[in-house]
């Protein structure tokens, strides 16, 4: 936990569900407005490893910094104050509040009235969708369009870094353009993220670094362009011979 | 004529009470999924409280119904805290099961705990909390019954506002549709059981000392308002809490309905009656959606 130019690092995590260990001594770390991607087939991990960030799920040992501090044994609640915003594969929303309720739970950690409706604003400049939909509720939304809202959810907290399970699942490809354009957007503000992504291709074009986990290991490393130069990935994920 | 209009406003205020004790009920299990057989216990809690206040500390009728509902939103945090809470750490599969179990337990215990503080005393107020009567449609109503149901009524409408009006309330009804989508914006599981719980108890405790003014205290005065708000939970569909009030007013209905046609005795048949035709029908209630959790609204 020294390095404090790092906003996240995860030091040789090991994660189990009962007796079961899926995660292996991960260690990994990113840095400020940078865009990390884990990448893996089905079942690799993936999203234990994020879970376990978010304090969801405990480690039996490694530890988890952000920003400096170690978050291992903080409670998940306390994230969203401390600007870690976490928009999981279940996507989690409350599916019998309207749109905008859902907006504003996304801005529970934030205590002053204008910046919630600045957020607002923002969120629905970002998905003018949203805003046509902003009195629905949330489970009547299409695929889609859910996928849209936790994204929006998870923005309405001022995260320093966000972390995304999957994002594009679900989504044209036209959505699949907005969601990785936000990205690059809110990396542009100084805003880190840690993504998951089955849409290799894609990831690997917009982020700067990416780790391959196998069977809850990492088992390679690199920026996006040595990954994607290599030649186990290259037939593994990106179906190429 | 006279005699309906008259079954309709008794119907209307029995009603009313169910509904303060199923509404109650119904939260904690939409929220915390938890099936409370001890919620007659904080009605019988709210009731002594009651008794305490406007005989011992001679307070208005008001302030005792306020102060019995605090006191015993304090017991019920303190009783999440005590049981519920390392419950949750420690049973993860079968844990409505548990609940249900556990509940039970703490209900024979504060009946017992009651019985041994104060003995199997009646505790009632001799005259009412208010005296006189009131005209309506030329029929007279004591006042105690018109007020306390007012003072029910605006428990109930109080709730719903907090519950979609306030940030707490929203808080809580995010809770019981996504409790992990609710800690990752930032809300705090553990302060949301605790003042859910207690909140629960509140309410029950409110329709206890409501109606004192007939029922007096006794440590099994919570039984009977405890069968009624479960039957209309399992009328109208567990854990939707907008659906309990209407409920309790049908339930009311049915009671008023039973009482007058069949005659008293016949009350309590049919209500089992139709509770086990409804479980065999459309176990999901009346207004159920599929799924225990679905919305507080
Ligand atoms: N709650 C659980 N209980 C038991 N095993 C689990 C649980 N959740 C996940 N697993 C197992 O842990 C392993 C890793 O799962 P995880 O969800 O982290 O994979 P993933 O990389 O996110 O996969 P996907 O790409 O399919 O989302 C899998 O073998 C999975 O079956
Ligand atoms: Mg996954």
């Amino acid at each position: 936990m020294s390095e404090t130019h790092n906003i996240l690092d995860v030091e040789n995590i090991n994660v189990s569900y009962g007796h079961l260990q899926v995660v292996w001594d991960v260690s990994f770390s990113v840095g400020k407005s940078k865009v990390v991607a884990l990448l893996g087939l089905n079942g690799a991990g993936k999203t234990t490893i994020l879970k376990t960030i978010a304090g969801l799920i405990r480690p039996q040992s490694g530890s988890v910094g952000f920003l400096g501090q170690d978050i291992t044994k903080l409670p998940t609640h306390m994230l969203a104050e401390r600007g870690l915003s976490f928009i999981s594969e279940e996507r989690n929303l409350f599916i019998s509040m309207t749109v905008e309720e859902n907006l504003t739970l996304g801005a529970y950690s934030v205590k002053r009235k204008d910046k919630i409706h600045e957020n607002l604003r923002a969120v629905y400049d970002l998905f003018p969708r949203l805003k046509e939909r902003s009195k629905q509720l949330a489970g009547t939304m299409s695929g889609g369009e859910r996928q849209m809202l936790a994204i929006a959810r998870g923005l309405m907290s001022n995260p320093r870094m966000i972390m995304l399970d999957e994002p594009s699942m679900g989504l044209s490809p036209q959505n699949v353009r907005v969601v990785f354009e936000t990205i690059k957007m809110l990396r542009e503000q100084g805003v880190t993220t840690l993504i998951v992504e089955q849409n290799v291709n894609t990831t690997l074009e917009f982020a700067d670094r990416a780790y391959v986990i196998d069977q809850g290991r990492v088992v390679m490393e690199g920026t996006s362009s040595e990954v994607r130069a290599d030649n186990r990935i290259r037939k593994l994920y990106l179906g190429e011979e | 004529m006279d005699n309906i209009i008259y079954a309709v406003i008794i119907s209307v205020i029995r009603g009313g009470f169910y509904s303060l004790m199923a509404v109650g009920l119904s939260l904690v299990f939409g929220v915390m999924n938890i099936a409370n057989f001890a919620h007659g216990e904080f009605y019988m809690l709210g009731a002594y409280f009651a008794y305490c206040g406007s005989v011992v500390f001679r307070l208005n009728p008001f302030l005792s119904i306020l102060f019995a509902g605090a006191a015993v939103f304090v017991i019920g945090v303190g009783v999440e805290k005590a049981v519920f809470v390392p419950l949750r750490v420690r049973s993860k599969k079968n844990w409505l099961m548990n609940t249900f179990l556990l509940t039970l337990g703490i209900s024979i215990i504060m009946q017992n705990l009651v019985r041994v503080v104060v003995g199997n005393r009646n505790y009632g107020l001799r005259r009412g909390y208010f005296q006189g009567n009131m005209q309506i449609f030329g029929m007279g109503i004591s006042n105690d019954r018109i007020i306390c149901f007012l003072i029910s009524m605006a428990a109930i409408v109080g709730l719903m506002l907090f519950l979609n009006r306030t940030r707490l309330g929203r808080a809580i009804r995010a809770v019981s549709q996504d409790a992990t989508g609710a800690q990752l914006v930032g809300i705090n599981l553990g302060f949301i059981y605790s003042f859910t719980f207690g909140l629960s108890c509140a309410l029950a405790a409110i329709a206890g000392a409501c109606l004192l003014f007939k029922d007096p205290a006794t440590p099994i005065v919570g039984l009977a308002p405890l069968y009624k708000s479960w039957f209309v939970l399992i009328l109208v569909g567990m854990g939707n809490v907008g659906a309990s009030i209407i409920g309790g007013i049908i339930v009311g209905f049915l009671e008023t309905l039973a009482v007058d046609w069949l005659g008293s005795g016949w009350m309590d048949v049919m209500s089992l009656g139709i509770i086990m035709l409804m479980l065999i029908i459309k176990p999901n209630g009346l207004f159920g959606k599929k799924g225990v959790k679905s919305a507080v609204e």
